[in-house]
């Protein structure tokens, strides 16, 4: 979600009024404790008065369970849901408004800890070498108050802190080093840090193109880049691009730019080839090809968020944005729609257990 | 007062037919600053909210209005932002209109009730249903009237009004009023603050940021220049302070300021069957946010908006006619929206003809032309009969329009192609309802439909932009009930008012009801009144409400109660004094208005009023 457009529409009171209720689980059944193998999608609840959720679905989308945290625990997250980091056993689930994360079971939901001291605005989770990283925004305006969380994962407390560049968003594992991919808050910003764990300090700084959303690393080693592009509400619109970087040198091998007002997103890769979303449309490319696709995978699809895994696309729909969003599965070698499942309140995060 | 009633004589006398009872009106208008509502306005469901019912809330318009009538109110936490939904219909398609001139935001395109206090006004009233023709855009589910008056030949009057009360809330309100027969002064002064620290009820939460500070100005001036002419001149300021409310899962750390003002300047004209009103106002408003109040960094947004208008009133024989042209020009500024300029020109004809006592009618036409988008021509009917005595039957029906706003329109980043294809939202509505007036009580039952094409929301689209488009259509029906007892024996006194809203509200792609409209809403209020004592019981009852599109997430219904006890010490040193002590949620009821945003629990104020 845009926040900043988001959050001056709700304030200047030109939307309606998102919202959920903390009573909408009351009917449903007990919690079965097995979220072993299935799909969890975090749902990021509304903007404001409410609570975020996760939904577990199974394989082939027949099953759901909507709100299984609160299930479990008789509790709320929190809101926004960002998303959902993992470690082998345990599952991070970052409240971003709320500046909590939730730790749980990974497999059972059963609540583990909570950490609410030393986030500001956190956003995304990963763990490396035994010790968990957020990115945190602070202050979405502040240009130089955003950093890295360190969490060490025994006593889940934030026990230290990295700086670095502003609106760090989605971060990436490689080689034992991190890469964060700096969207910039409220505002924009076109930089990935590299920041190597065993110093635990920012190692140096890559330019990319405006807004990096998403990033992966292909079976040579490299990682890819995509970025979305300054949107037009920043009257300096900028084109998203596609870049191609050297996990050993740091360097930009190539760079891949799109035509002018195009702001791709979700760029996910399974293995083989490099999607991402544009528009409504999924685009695939290998990472051998030296131009952009312009031959659309899938159209005309309502996209809130986009991954790839075992064959298969996986897309939801956050509808109106004021009721329950839908998870979609399609066949990524026919094109063909699988199923499509009712989740939470504008999912935003697909993650397979 | 030797003036009005030369006035009076003479309108009586040259135009016999209008007989005793308009040369009251006449008198009336002089006094009234929105006419209209007098004038053109049968057929049309108009309820007051008395001054002895305002001076039992806060000072706050949201307050005022949530006890009294059928219209719903969604607040961000106590003090907050407050938004209404009359009728079922949005925020935006409720006009609130002060001394005749609609003040919604011209960024927002709705009130904040809760940046309106209305304790210094002499006359707050609610018109039911749609009124563009006269009060223009967002008249749709009906609109609030503010309007000051004028007291020629009043003695000096000063009212002192102060109170406190549980988390640290502090209110005064002075006001003055003076009148001699040539000049009229009317000032009003009011504070209401509150550290607002509410405990939210069944956690260990309290409302951590929720102060507030709001301090309004109202002024109203007349001088009676000639037996035929009156200069007006009114004005209001409003500023408030407010660190907005956290919810159960998420802190806050945000404040927001608004600076509102508003001032009118009218010359009537009294000719032999017609009066000529010439009117010059400005209206503007600014606000900052500060996402973090620590901070200095705020977005911001500000409007002002230059309006000439000439009305011009004939009287023929039982016809009444009024012919308005209006020219507004309004710019507007912000952190978010680009700079502009927005030019409107309105051609308003009301027309009323009562041929007997008991039947009356009119028809109202409007036109806009507005320099950035087409206003539609909008048309009103209603007419009111007295079938028996005490029974009245009242029949509107009347086409109406909200005008996509400067937020809507002008939004950073919005493509210019696509804003400029937004429409106004239009609403079709009719009405009808009965009256019965007897000597000890009133029933009034209403029943509307309101269908609205092409209402504006904001969604994002496929790369996440979020922009206003023509969403949907809705349609609106339900009845209302109003039933008021009084009752005097001996010294003492009763009265017992009654309002019963039930309010579908669908939207029609989906067919389900539509957020933040609950399908019943009840108020009471039993008073009662012996020599200096007085005691009051308010009830509120408000349904279920959806919180989310699919009707799948709701908020439960709640049952408030207030309560408040007064004394009168009768005059001592030429000053009476009136001791209040409220209790409002006198059982601590937990309740939300809008989701995960607790109301306050029980609490406690005296107040003191003195008038000398």
């Amino acid at each position: 979600m845009k926040l900043k457009n988001a959050l001056l529409t709700i304030i200047s009171g030109a939307v309606v009024l998102y919202s959920c209720s903390s009573d909408d689980n009351i009917n449903a059944p007990e919690a079965t404790g097995a979220y072993q193998s299935g799909i969890l999608i975090s749902n990021e609840g509304p903007f404001n008065n409410g609570t975020g959720t996760v939904s577990f679905v199974n394989q082939d989308l027949t099953e759901v369970e909507n709100g299984i945290y609160s299930r479990v625990n008789e509790e709320n997250i929190g809101n926004v849901v960002q998303s959902i980091g993992f470690t082998e056993e345990e599952a991070f689930i970052i409240a971003n408004v709320s500046n909590t994360i939730q730790v749980v079971s990974r497999y059972t939901f059963e609540k583990i800890a909570s950490i609410t001291e030393g986030l500001n605005n956190p956003r995304y989770f990963v763990a490396v070498n035994g010790k968990g990283y957020v990115s945190n925004w602070g202050d979405p305006n502040d240009l130089t108050d955003d950093y890295i969380a360190v969490i060490n994962l025994t006593s889940n407390l934030v026990e230290g802190t990295i700086a670095v560049d502003f609106g760090p968003e989605e971060l990436l594992v490689y080689n034992d080093a991190i890469y964060v991919a700096h969207q910039g808050g409220f505002g924009q910003n076109n930089k990935i840090s590299v920041i190597t764990t065993n110093s635990a300090q920012v190692a140096t700084t890559i330019t990319v193109g405006d807004v990096p959303n998403s990033m992966q690393v292909d079976s040579d080693g490299n990682l890819w880049v995509l970025s979305g592009g300054k949107p037009a509400f920043t009257e300096d619109e900028t084109s998203g691009s596609l870049s191609k970087i050297s996990t050993t040198s740091n360097q930009v091998l190539s760079t891949l730019v799109f035509d002018s007002a195009e702001h791709p997103n979700h760029l996910s890769y399974d293995n083989t080839k490099l999607y991402y979303t544009l528009s409504g449309s999924v685009y695939s490319m290998l990472p051998s090809d030296n131009e952009l696709p312009t031959i659309k995978d899938f159209e005309d699809l309502e996209i809130y968020s986009m991954t790839v895994f075992d064959g298969k696309l996986f897309v939801t729909d956050a509808k109106d944005f004021a009721s329950n969003g839908e998870l979609s599965m399609y066949s990524l070698a026919s094109g063909e729609a699988l199923n499509t499942i009712e989740v939470g309140l504008i999912p935003g995060g697909i993650y397979f257990n | 007062m030797r003036h009005i009633i030369i006035i009076l004589f003479a309108c009586s006398a040259i135009n016999t037919s209008i007989g005793q009872s308009d040369s009251v009106i006449i008198l009336k208008e002089v006094i009234l600053s929105d006419s209209k509502l007098l004038e053109f306005s049968d057929g049309i469901k108009i309820n007051q909210i008395k001054d002895s019912v305002l001076d039992q809330s806060s000072g706050m318009l949201t307050d005022n209005l949530q006890f009294n009538s059928p219209i719903y109110f969604k607040q961000n936490g106590y003090g907050m932002i407050s938004s209404v939904s009359f009728r079922g219909t949005s925020a935006q398609q409720t006009a609130v209109v002060w001394n005749g001139i609609n003040i919604n935001s011209q960024l927002t395109g709705q009130t904040d009730f809760n940046t309106v206090m209305a304790q210094n006004m002499e006359e707050v009233k609610i018109r039911s249903g749609g009124g563009s023709t006269q009060y223009g855009t967002g008249a749709i589910g009906g609109s609030i009237h503010l309007n000051q008056h004028l007291n020629f030949n009043s003695s000096f009057v000063n009212e002192l009004d102060f109170g406190f009360g549980s988390f640290e809330t502090s209110r005064t309100f002075y006001k003055a009023t003076y009148g001699s027969q040539k000049f009229s002064i009317n000032l009003g002064l009011g504070y209401l603050g509150s550290k607002n620290d509410y405990k939210y009820l069944g956690t260990s939460k309290k409302n951590e940021n929720g102060a507030f500070s709001n301090k309004n100005l109202d002024l109203a001036l007349g001088w009676l220049f000639s037996s035929s002419n009156l200069f007006k001149f009114y004005h209001n300021t409003f500023n408030g302070d407010r660190d907005l409310s956290g919810t159960l899962t998420a802190p806050s750390n945000d404040n927001y300021q608004d600076l509102n003002t508003r001032s009118l300047l009218e010359w009537m004209h009294f000719g032999k069957q017609q009066v000529h009103r010439t009117k010059l106002a400005y209206i503007s408003e600014r606000y900052r946010f500060f996402n973090n109040k620590e901070s200095d960094q705020f977005s911001f947004g500000r409007s002002g908006s230059l309006l000439f208008n000439y009305d011009y009133l004939f009287r023929f024989k039982n016809w009444k006619v009024n012919g308005i042209f209006e020219a507004n020009q309004v710019s507007a500024k912000g952190s978010s929206i680009n700079a502009v300029a927005r030019d409107r020109l309105s051609a308003i004809m009301l027309l009323v003809h009562t041929p007997s006592k008991k039947f009356s009618y009119g028809f109202n036409v409007r036109k806009d032309w507005v320099s950035d988008y087409d206003s539609p021509f909008v048309v009103a009917l209603h007419l009111e009969t007295q079938l028996l005595k005490g029974y009245r039957i009242r029949l509107n029906a009347s086409k109406n329009y909200r005008i996509p706003t400067f937020n809507d329109l002008y939004w950073k980043g919005l493509k210019v192609d696509d804003n400029m294809k937004l429409v106004p939202e239009t609403a079709l509505q009719a009405e009808l309802g009965q009256s019965f007036l007897a000597k000890n009580f009133s029933v009034d039952v209403t029943g509307f439909y309101i269908a609205t094409k092409d209402l504006i929301q904001w969604r994002p689209d496929s790369s996440g932009t979020w922009s206003p488009n023509n969403v949907n259509d809705v349609t609106q029906y339900g009845l209302e009930l109003d039933l008021e007892f009084h009752k005097k024996i001996g010294k003492h006194r009763f009265n017992f008012k009654n309002g019963y809203a039930y309010t579908k509200a669908t939207d029609n792609l989906m067919q389900k009801q539509l957020i933040y409209v609950p399908y019943h809403k009840y108020n009471s209020t039993f008073s009662y009144t012996v020599n200096k004592w007085g005691a009051y019981v308010q009830a509120l009852y408000q349904g279920e409400i959806f919180t989310t599109t699919d009707n799948k997430q709701n908020l439960p219904d709640y049952l408030l109660f207030n309560a408040g006890i007064t004394y009168r010490i009768d005059q001592k040193w030429g000053i009476t004094t009136n001791v209040k002590l409220l209790v409002n949620n006198f059982t601590n009821t937990n309740y939300q208005n809008v989701a995960f945003r607790p109301m306050p629990n029980r609490n406690i104020h005296l107040n003191l009023n003195l008038k000398l």
